[in-house]
């Protein structure tokens, strides 16, 4: 194999496209007799919908149809579980749900429309703190869970307002904390973020006249969304097309339907195409952010820093609906975390996902991790501290070795946990002098799996010798086209320029199940490299052919076939395609499956976080980051560089500043001039270490590195700042406020 | 938004009279960053827009008797490129250059900025310091303002509705004045100010023979700390006289609670920025604060 594509900074396939402003999103799509939707959403977080009229709004010229929820009363819809109306049926659950939508000539009309739907609501009180909501006498915001579909069958009976519950036990707890020379409690909570893509949530549906619906959205999971919208609107399967558009990113939260089946009833209302485009208004309140979280954690250890016992248990607001997460439990990942990379004897963990008032929430990158890490890795901290030990030492002593289980119990091979950590040590200033005071730095660290799932992949060479991957995986930005590219160039020896990638729909490109939970580049580029591998055993057949080569001494090197000791040209890798097609008459396919569960391997990352406090102020500047991750063997060290900086820049959006204000129900800032993310005059010098020494299953041997620089930045901030200055903060997003508080706290305590 | 009809008046002359005739329902417009937001959110919703963008003589920046004359359709970014403010007011010069990105310096215009009214804007706290002054021309003629009447309260100032904002004066700075502004931003560089602070000092023997302090973002509108200078004027600038004054400024203050910070914070913040930026201020006069 040639080495030269593989390891190689190449540049991005879709980059000149994006910048250039020609690649085209759902937003774009333009079909003749095109109307817009908008819906009318609710402005109470909890009430009943008394009276709803539209005969005003219908009367508007330009208004082509006015849909409420009792035109689709019996769909139910959810990505597992079905617990959400297209349309508010009888009762409103958050501030922003869906009551009423309308399809007219153009974007103004179909707003002023909305303004003249009279409804009338009785307003309920709203449950708005999800530790009350699980009071038994709290009122159930959904009587009928019980019946909905997709309900975990494990969910004990007599938890209220909880829609998934798990509990992992371990060892023997009780006799754990009995031995323990000290015991650490803390309790910590997380913020509620968007994921806040550039592009907000667009969707476009469009009717053929054999009734196939054609659809159009931002979308990470092209055939999931084709199977989702079948089932909700019991349709036959390839009777739902997903016609493909670029995704302007995405970081989990485009997994949903959305407006799909609205744009859908829209359109069959009025005969026409339907196209909805969120606001980014309509996206803070009522699209489906990163759940908020409250963390309990009670550990015991021996004097020397050996854990004995770890008690956790996670409450995960996850408001109105359960709809948006996409997994069979219901849940989020957070609760298999929640014992860090380290060795626990003895534990229990509890998660408790609880319905409210809220905004529902949804899927973000690596769902419910960062916020049991910040909760974590800020306690670890706290327990090296009353201890006196250094928190690095106390992780040194505590992290997996191999063949050690972790909190749940799992074991895993070839574990480099340890490596892991001392490379974001080695590449970070950790333990050097400080140059002034005020300065802190301060680590976290945490395991993720190395996701595994079914891909297909097509690859067709034509006459021409033109090699082209046909896939049906969105790229949302993290470049996995990009990557598919590499590996066919590679293993055709030529040029990554001579490779097209081209991205389709459900009709023409082969199953894939979407990009997500650290996979993509694993299974669908496993699958890919055997579609291409499979090219080169055919193509070597036809090239020995041509020159009357045994097959068996062909190689295949530049892109050319030769048969060393034989006599003939060389046969380039064309010229055995355009024989092959001839002969054949028909163009070169490949269409090859991978599938693969668990990952018997585990990815690490680590992160050392330096920053610096103004004591008078609170405010923290962040010098400097750094991560490492034992990634194996990097296909495209740029790609994996952008993922990973692109996730510390997330991360501290999360540590620092990001939060979706909640005042009784409503999001208060929902825009990017009160929300606010890192820009890039916010970010410090990024570094990161890879340890390559990591056999794993990707293409090449490699572990993905997809999310772990964003789990553990809160973590890492925090800790930093309690080096810094002497304070912890127990809540995301750490601000300058609140350290300000605790150092007065502080002063006043010891005064 | 809603629909709306579009003037594109030439001269200061015609804008007037469309502004008299088409009355309440009109609104002027000029960069378009503060109304065009407020039109989408729905806040306003004029039937007519005049806009000042072809208007000719307004965007000048012209220097005699010791003032800078700010034409009110200069924008932002060239107030931050303009080598005789770099020079005469450097203050100012820097106070724009902290205004959000770029790209809304390109368009947002010194006029449009000063009639916002938005209490969180960064140059309204530098001019006030300043001593500057606008004034506004209506049909029966011209009236000139200090800045510290011309602001009222939230997003409300002096203007008439008949008026148009002509410039801005701005008093040149002694050659040994000292001068600071500082912008708090503790979420992220592109944010409003947390709380702003604004300094100009000139010192004569150690002795403080001028002090003008104005902060931003704590009160309905920039405010100008009139009890510090008192304080300070004819002192030396001890770390202690500068600390009791700046502390003194909490008092002026009058924030609201919000994404940026609580009402509490904001106001503590008003005292460590106003004594930052006097200290800085000190340090550019070339008299860095004494005991230190
Ligand atoms: C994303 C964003 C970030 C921002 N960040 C900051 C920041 O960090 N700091 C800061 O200080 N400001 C900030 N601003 C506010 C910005 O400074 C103001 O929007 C801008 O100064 C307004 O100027 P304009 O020319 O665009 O005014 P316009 O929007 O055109 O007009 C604003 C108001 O002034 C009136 N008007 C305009 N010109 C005249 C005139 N000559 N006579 C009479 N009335 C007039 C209009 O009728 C309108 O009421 C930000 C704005 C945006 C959109």
């Amino acid at each position: 194999m040639s080495t030269t594509v593989i390891g190689t900074r190449a540049p991005r396939v879709e980059g000149v496209e994006k910048v250039t402003g020609a690649a085209l999103y759902s937003a774009d799509v333009l079909l003749p007799g095109m109307v817009w939707g908008k819906s009318l959403r609710s402005p109470y977080p909890y009430a009943r919908i008394k009276r709803l009229n539209t005969s005003k709004a219908r009367a508007l010229p330009g208004v082509l149809a006015v849909i409420t929820g009792s035109d689709i009363r019996n769909v139910l819809v959810g990505r597992r579980l079905r617990d959400q109306h297209i349309l508010a049926a009888d009762v409103v659950r958050f501030m922003g749900e869906r009551v009423a939508a309308v399809a007219a000539e153009d974007k103004d009309v179909a707003d002023a429309a909305l303004e003249l739907i009279e409804v009338e609501y009785e307003e309920l009180e709203p449950l708005l703190d999800p530790l009350k909501a699980m009071d038994a006498d709290a009122p159930l915001l959904h009587p009928d869970l019980r019946s909905y579909k997709g309900l975990p069958p494990t969910l004990p009976e007599h938890l209220r307002n909880v829609h998934a519950y798990s509990r992992i036990e371990r060892g023997d707890l009780a006799a754990g904390f009995a031995s323990a020379d000290e015991i650490v409690e803390g309790t910590y909570s997380t913020a509620m973020v968007h994921q806040a893509y550039i592009e907000p949530h667009a969707a476009a549906v469009s009717v053929d006249a054999e009734g196939r619906v054609h659809v159009w959205a931002a979308q990470k999971q092209p055939f999931g969304l084709r199977e989702m919208l079948a089932e909700a609107l019991d349709l036959p399967l390839e009777m739902v097309v997903y016609e493909y558009s670029r995704v302007g990113g995405e970081f989990g939260g485009k997994g949903a339907l959305m407006d799909v089946p609205l744009c859908y009833y829209l359109s069959k209302a009025c005969g026409r195409p339907v196209r909805m485009v969120m606001t980014y208004t309509e996206e803070f309140l009522a699209a489906n952010p990163r759940h908020p979280s409250y963390v309990q954690l009670k550990t015991g250890v021996k004097r020397d820093g050996t854990i004995t016992a770890h008690e956790v248990k996670i409450i995960f607001d996850s408001g109105a609906y359960g709809a948006f997460k996409p997994v069979p439990g219901v849940d989020l990942g957070g609760a298999r975390k929640a014992g860090g990379a380290y060795r626990v004897p003895a534990s229990s963990i509890e998660s408790f996902i609880v319905y409210t008032n809220h905004v529902p929430g949804g899927f973000m990158r690596a769902p419910g991790d960062p916020q049991v890490l910040f909760a974590l890795e800020s306690h670890v901290d706290e327990i090296a501290h009353k201890l006196g030990m250094d928190p690095l030492e106390f992780r040194r002593k505590n992290i997996l070795r191999q063949g050690d289980a972790n909190a749940t119990g799992e074991v895993w091979a070839d574990l480099r946990a340890r490596e892991v950590l001392d490379a974001a040590i080695a590449s970070s200033n950790y333990g050097q002098p400080k140059p002034r005071p005020h300065i802190g730095r301060g680590m976290a660290i945490t395991n993720r799996h190395i996701g595994g799932g079914d891909s297909q992949a097509l690859l067709r060479i034509d006459a021409g010798g033109r090699v082209t991957v046909v896939t049906g995986t969105p790229d949302a930005g993290q470049g996995s086209h990009t990557i598919q590219r590499q590996i066919v160039a590679d293993v055709l020896t030529i040029p990554e320029t001579q490779v097209d990638v081209v991205a389709r729909g459900t009709d023409e490109a082969v199953y894939d199940g979407g990009i997500g939970g650290g996979k993509t580049t694993h299974v669908t580029g496993r699958a890919i490299m055997m579609a291409a591998e499979q090219a080169v055993a055919e193509l070597r057949g036809w090239a020995a052919e041509l020159r009357g080569w045994p097959e068996d001494g062909v190689v295949l090197e530049h892109g050319l076939f030769s048969s060393p000791g034989e006599a003939g040209e060389p046969v380039s890798l064309q010229l055995a395609a355009a024989e092959a097609v001839r002969r054949k008459c028909a163009p070169l396919e490949f269409h090859t499956t991978y599938s693969k569960g668990k990952v018997e391997q585990e990815c690490f990352g680590a992160q050392v976080a330096e920053v610096e406090v103004d004591p008078e102020t609170g405010q923290i500047t962040v010098l400097q980051m750094t991560t490492a991750h034992d990634s194996g063997k990097l296909i495209n060290p740029m790609a994996a560089e952008g993922q990973v900086e692109g996730g510390v820049v997330q991360g501290l959006g999360f540590a620092l500043m990001e939060e979706m204000i909640l005042e009784d129900g409503k999001v208060a800032n929902p825009n990017f001039g009160e929300y606010k993310i890192p820009t890039i005059a916010d970010i410090p010098p990024l570094r990161e270490a890879w340890v390559e020494d990591a056999p794993g299953p990707l293409p090449y041997g490699g572990r993905n590195v997809s999310e772990h620089s964003l789990i553990i930045t809160g973590g890492a901030i925090g800790n930093a700042v309690r080096d810094a200055v002497g304070v912890r903060i127990t809540s995301t997003p750490v601000t300058a406020e609140k350290v300000f508080a605790a150092l007065q706290a502080k002063r006043q305590a010891s005064a | 938004m809603n629909s709306f009809e579009f003037f594109a008046p030439t001269s200061v002359d015609e804008a007037l009279d469309l502004i008299v005739s088409k009355g309440e329902d009109a609104k002027i417009v000029a960069g378009g960053t503060g109304l065009v937001n407020m039109m989408k959110q729905r806040l306003v919703n004029p039937e007519a827009l005049i806009s000042l963008g072809a208007v000719r003589g307004l965007d000048g920046l012209e220097i005699s008797d010791g003032k800078v004359r700010i034409g009110a359709l200069c924008n932002h970014q060239a107030l931050v490129k303009s080598a005789e403010v770099g020079q005469m007011l450097p203050l100012l010069a820097e106070t724009y250059s902290k205004v959000a990105t770029v790209r809304i310096r390109n368009f947002a215009t010194v006029g449009g900025g000063l009639v916002h009214g938005d209490p969180n804007q960064d140059p309204q706290v530098s001019l006030l310091a300043l001593n500057a002054d606008v004034s506004l021309r209506s049909k029966s003629g011209t009236r000139t303002l200090p800045l510290k009447d011309f602001m009222v309260d939230y997003y409300e100032t002096a203007i008439r509705p008949d008026e148009l904002l002509i410039d801005a004066l701005v008093p040149v700075l002694p050659n040994n004045a000292g001068y600071a502004y500082l912008k708090f931003l503790p979420r992220t560089a592109d944010d409003y100010a947390t709380v702003s602070a604004a300094a100009v000092t000139v010192l004569e023997d150690g002795v403080l023979k001028d002090v003008r302090v104005a902060f931003g973002s704590a009160a309905p509108t920039a405010r100008r700390c009139q009890e510090t200078e008192r304080m300070l004027t004819g002192q030396r600038p001890t770390p202690e006289a500068l600390r009791a004054a700046a502390e003194k400024a909490k008092d002026l203050a009058d924030p609201v609670s919000d994404g940026r910070g609580s009402a509490a914070y904001k106001k503590e913040m008003v005292g460590v920025f106003v004594r930052r930026a006097l200290e800085k201020a000190l340090e550019r006069a070339g008299g860095a604060v004494n005991g230190r």
